[in-house]
């Protein structure tokens, strides 16, 4: 092998730098700033379609009155925003203490024993399992049985979509509580239950409830299982939720694709509320807290 | 050699013991003029006028944040990874300014090679590694890479332990071996210029011991630059050390002069461990 | 009290895990008469007649696959590509507003998602794509019949697959990103170090390093799009029918059960249910291997 050093230096100007290699680079640093202009493009086109075509259908009595019957004119969409409020607190009102217990049992009781690795593991296969098999499941459990779609029905659809979201959150939460915190606790000689509630609960409630709202944001536009739970119904609902419960999401599905036009224009309307509320508890959520990463 | 560390860091002053002296003569690789550097509003250079020479170890020395890294990290312009950090003056390697706009990075980095803190192999087998950066710049044909490889696994004192084993991942080697792993993959690019940031404060004794070994012997064939926070090991392998403190560049000399007799009254409490 | 605590998070837990066990439970008792009827069959035909009442999963199947599949092809380059512009590339006063908007993709519903690809990208599909490409392969051997749309409407198997790719994208490249920003410093500087281009340095350096948990991202990915009800619903034409061109309609498991499911009985209920057992099954592989791989990624 010759000495290393004899080569003589070409000017660094004058770069060796294949140009293959340079057109790879560029290429990569074109496309990767196209996609992500791509993906804000799309969003800004989905907002934009939302607000053009969404305005025109807030009209006065939008918010005052339930749904026209078909054919008829005029109407708003009262019955709807009231039945999806109902059913998402239906969902959450369950949800979280479920959620919140199960994630206090992952991280403070079950630890890495075998049922608590089955239970985050399942969790987790429950957090990306498809919502139209909850709305099939709930079906069979409520709907079935009791012989009509109901309010309840959907509002349980909704909470189990929303509980391992909860879990999830509130798990990672509590475990960047600093072990130390917790012995300070104890060592005051306050029983396990006490120091989770006033110690590990106080030191991640900001994160839990961000869990909190990023379920909220995720029930309130779904819409796969509340179709054979709540289903929809174009007047007012019963106040004890049995039959069908008008909601949101179905409303919207069920308009958008009807061929009256002043039924589109209300799916139009109940579009761009929902959107901009769920945008906004998003929002919220990330501000609640500086998402702290839990590994 | 360690045990010859040991002794010397009992004493006020430390014998330096580097088994090659400083060659005053030997022509200059990298000439740093007026350099100035900021982290956003931070100076953190502040005028630093420095000469390297070729086949010569410099060790730069100083306090933590004293800008030893900083400006090591100059040279082969990593820092301009970071939109806020930027650099003034000049510094010439082999006459021209690499601060100038029109230098490529690509070739500079390939050019002046650099081993960081920690052992970095690649998630790739140890022969790819080696033969990474190699391909970047060079065409040849397998047999030519295959000696290349081995000739630069040589010299980083590895091919023994691993001439077995090419194929395996490079994550599987020990962190000492890892290290040498990257020297090796450094030295196989043929760079003018190797910097050297720490290279051993993630090491134990014994690995520590065979970086220095190898970096005395690299000295034969590259210009190097050694930061270090361990005074000991600039006195053992260094010819010339520069004594950084806030920035500033305190006293720059050959480093057997530095050790016994520094000029500067800071050197020589820094060297003395009266503080830092 | 402190049993009693203990006893009511330990019950919420096993809740969790009752839930998934009815779940499974449920679509199983519901499909068994079905499976009976039909057997393997059931898998491997294509037939889907209420009238006749003979029913086969094959079409619904394929489709789900198959839009699936191509929501991974467009949808794992264009999150890859964000990742790395918001990790690499992106100059640093952007990345919060950038990284937030495209995080807020995943939080717009996927009945919007619906509306956005029948009402807006659709007709836009149909006009600029389906009939330019149409015209270009008509009577051309394979690509003749697989970019062929008989029916330029804009609404079929490839247009769902394009809303699945942009509905998986946001969740992709979050945890790609996360992956991307875990790799040290350290290792990025020194592949730059070597004189790699930033391209050399992410395909060579960071997502080989990232490789195993990109993988188990996109696999979660493909979970989602599998059982993506209502966006799909709205744009995949909703026919049964098999076809080579992935511009024509077809449907997935997940609409036929939406479409389908309230105004069915009797063994039609039971073919459905049958289909929910399908998808089912094939999800909780995918998400199986996901999490393996994954192991703990935050997504939420």
């Amino acid at each position: 092998m010759d000495a290393i050093n004899t080569r003589a230096a070409p000017p660094l100007v004058q770069a060796r730098v294949r140009p293959g290699r340079r057109r790879a680079d560029a290429i990569l640093r074109g496309f990767c700033a196209f996609a992500t202009l791509l993906g804000i493009i799309v969003l800004g086109s989905i907002l934009l379609m939302l607000i053009v075509e969404g305005v025109r259908g807030f009209t006065p009595t939008l918010l005052t009155q339930p749904t026209p019957g078909p054919g008829s004119e005029g109407g708003g969409i009262a019955n709807a925003v009231l039945g999806s409020l109902i059913l998402t607190t239906i969902g959450i009102v369950i949800a979280t203490p479920v959620g919140v217990m199960a994630g206090t049992f992952l991280a403070e009781y079950g630890r890495t024993s075998k049922l608590a690795v089955l239970i985050r593991f399942l969790n987790d296969i429950l957090l990306s399992a498809p919502s139209i098999l909850i709305g099939l499941f709930v079906y069979t459990l409520m709907v079935r049985p009791m012989g009509s779609y109901s309010g309840w029905a959907g509002g349980i659809a909704l909470a189990i979509i929303a509980t391992p979201v909860i879990v999830r959150t509130t798990e990672d939460m509590l475990s960047l509580v600093p072990g130390t915190l917790r012995e300070a606790g104890a060592a005051l000689g306050a029983p396990p239950s006490m120091v989770i509630m006033k110690v590990s609960w106080r030191a991640a409630s900001a994160g839990i409830v961000t869990g909190i709202i990023l379920a909220l944001a995720r029930i309130a536009g779904e819409t796969a299982p509340l179709l054979f739970t709540a289903l929809n119904n174009n007047s007012w609902f019963s106040p004890d939720l049995m039959g069908g419960v008008p909601n949101l999401p179905v409303m919207i599905y069920q308009f958008a694709l009807s061929p009256y036009s002043n039924w589109q224009q209300l799916a139009w309307a109940g579009a761009l509320l929902i959107t901009m509320t769920i945008l906004a508890l998003s929002v919220i959520a990330r501000l609640v807290v500086k998402p702290q990463r839990a590994r | 050699m360690s045990h010859a560390a040991a002794t010397a860091a009992a004493e006020p002053l430390m014998q330096p013991s580097a088994k090659a002296g400083a060659d005053t003569k030997a022509p200059v690789r990298i000439a740093v003029k007026g350099l100035n550097f900021y982290y956003g509003q931070f100076h953190g250079l502040k005028d630093i006028n420095l000469n390297f020479h070729d086949r010569q170890v410099t060790a730069l020395i100083g306090p933590s944040g004293c800008g030893k890294s900083t400006l090591l990290r100059t040279f082969n312009r990593i820092y301009s990874l970071y939109p806020e950090q930027r650099a003034e003056g000049e510094i010439l390697l082999d006459g021209v300014n690499i601060l100038d706009s029109k230098v490529d990075l690509n070739d500079l980095r390939a050019r002046v090679g650099m081993v960081f803190q920690k052992p970095t192999p690649f998630p790739m087998s140890i022969y790819d590694n080696v033969a990474f950066g190699i391909r970047l710049y060079e065409k040849l044909p397998k047999s030519e890479l295959d000696d290349r490889v081995e000739a630069s696994l040589r010299k980083a004192a590895l091919w023994d332990e691993v001439k077995d084993k090419l194929k395996q991942s490079g994550m599987g080697l020990s962190g000492g071996q890892q290290q040498r792993l990257c020297i090796a993959r450094t030295v196989a690019q043929r760079p003018e210029v190797i910097l050297f940031d720490e290279p051993t404060s993630a090491l134990d004794p014994i690995s520590t011991g065979r970086i220095e070994e190898l970096i005395e012997q690299l000295r034969d064939e590259f210009t190097i630059a050694i930061v270090t926070h361990n005074m000991q090991q600039a006195a053992r392998i260094s010819q010339f050390t520069a004594f950084m403190y806030l920035g500033e560049l305190i006293e720059f000399s050959q480093t057997e002069k530095m050790f016994m007799n520094p000029t500067e009254r800071r050197t020589q409490d820094y060297i003395t461990g009266r503080f830092g | 009290m402190d049993a009693v605590f203990r006893g009511c998070a330990y019950g919420a837990a096993l809740l969790v895990l009752t839930v998934l066990v009815g779940i499974i439970g449920s679509i199983v008792y519901g499909g068994l008469p079905a499976f009976r009827e039909f057997g393997v069959g059931f898998l491997t035909s294509s037939v889907w007649n209420v009238g006749t009442e003979q029913y086969g999963a094959l079409v619904a199947v394929i489709g789900t696959v198959m839009s699936a599949l191509l929501a991974l092809l467009i949808g794992v380059p264009v999150s890859l590509g964000i990742a790395i512009y918001l990790t690499q590339l992106c100059p640093g006063w952007a990345r919060k507003p950038v990284a937030m908007t495209i995080e807020l993709l995943a939080a717009v519903p996927s009945i919007i998602y619906g509306m956005w690809g029948l009402f807006i990208f659709a007709p836009l599909f149909a006009r600029f794509v389906e009939i330019p490409i149409s015209n270009v392969v008509e009577g051309l051997p394979i690509v003749g019949t697989v970019l062929y749309a008989r029916i330029p409407s804009g609404v079929g198997v490839l247009t769902a697959g394009i809303i699945l790719a942009i509905m998986i994208v946001p969740f992709v490249a979050s945890i790609a990103r996360d992956m991307l920003d875990q790799i040290p410093t350290i290792l990025r500087e020194s592949a730059y170090g070597v004189g790699c281009t930033t391209w050399e340095v992410t395909r060579f350096v960071l997502i080989r390093h990232a490789s195993v948990s990109i993988i188990g991202a996109i696999m979660l990915g493909l979970g989602r799009a599998l059982g993506e009800t209502m966006a799909v619903t709205f744009v995949v034409g909703n026919a049964n029918r098999l076809s080579a061109s992935i511009f024509d309609p077809g449907s997935t498991i997940a609409s036929r059960i939406a479409n389908e499911f309230n105004e069915a009985d009797g063994m039609q209920l039971n073919a459905l249910m049958a289909l929910g057992c399908i998808l089912f099954v094939i999800t909780f592989i995918v998400l199986i291997a996901a999490r393996i791989l994954t192991s703990r990624v935050r997504v939420a």
